[in-house]
């Protein structure tokens, strides 16, 4: 799955280490998700859009399969 | 109830193993000796209330993670799990046809938390690093190499006592040998977070 986590973060100015705060979560977590490497929960997809103020499929969308 | 910290984690296990290491020296050697049942059950009992604590902390970590760290946290229990299935049920098997003699197959069961914490902490470092991180270098907790360090400091204090109370020759090989993969373990981290340094790295 692709997102725009990493630039909806940087235009926000947060480290990793603000946004895994913001979102009670690792920042670990954060940059697994920035990545690419873990897809989150539906929760916790949830809490990003909501943060962000956008819709899931704003930021989240489909990889290759 | 608020997350856990790595660091937080790291020094509370830390003190808990090195009083339950204490703990070991001082009061096991009386077990044995002890003129009360009492006092002998609670001599070879005592040193594990920190080991009771760790188990604690570890499950309130886990129930604190989010789901990233429970992943991670599930992926090396269950391998610690199978690992300590296969070798208990060896020994066990191995001990009912007398091929192991009942003191050491009780020897063996000692060991069977620390070859869990020591698969787990493997395969959990494992899986974190397919999903992008340096388990052996998080940034926000004590550095895996000086984990490392001090655990090869508390064995070898445990060598030295061991020697000084005629410890057999299997036990003192164990010790001094663990101690000695320990400091080498140490080393090795050291030597690579050198190197990530000196290439610019931000290995913490």
């Amino acid at each position: 799955m692709n997102n725009r986590v990493r630039e909806l973060r940087a235009q926000h100015g947060w480290s990793q280490a603000d946004l895994a705060e913001r979102l009670d979560v690792s920042r670990q977590t954060v940059n697994a998700i920035e990545t690419g490497k873990y897809d989150p929960s539906l929760p916790l997809a949830f809490r990003i859009a909501k943060l962000f103020r956008l819709s899931i499929e704003s930021i989240f969308a489909p990889g290759k399969e | 109830m608020t997350r856990f910290s790595n660091k937080q984690y790291g020094q509370r296990a830390m003190l808990a193993m090195a009083i339950y290491i204490v703990l070991l020296l001082t009061l096991l050697p009386y077990a044995r000796r002890a003129e009360h049942l009492s006092l002998q059950i609670l001599c070879a009992l005592l040193p594990l209330v920190p080991i009771f604590y760790v188990i604690w902390l570890m499950a309130k970590r886990i129930w604190l993670s989010d789901e990233l760290e429970q992943r991670l946290h599930l992926i090396g229990l269950g391998a610690a799990t199978a690992v300590v299935a296969v070798f208990t049920l060896v020994s066990g098997f191995l001990a009912v046809a007398k091929v192991l003699s009942l003191d050491t197959a009780a020897v063996i069961l000692i060991w069977v938390f620390p070859l869990l914490m020591l698969v787990y902490a493997g395969v959990r470092a494992w899986a974190a690093r397919r999903y992008g991180s340096d388990a052996f270098c998080e940034d926000d907790g004590i550095p895996m190499y000086l984990r490392f360090l001090i655990g090869a400091g508390l064995l070898s204090i445990v060598a030295v006592w061991a020697y000084f109370h005629s410890a057999d020759d299997f036990d003192l090989g164990l010790l001094v040998g663990l101690a000695a993969a320990l400091a080498l373990g140490a080393s090795i981290l050291l030597l690579r977070r050198w190197r990530s340094r000196r290439s610019g790295g931000t290995e913490a």
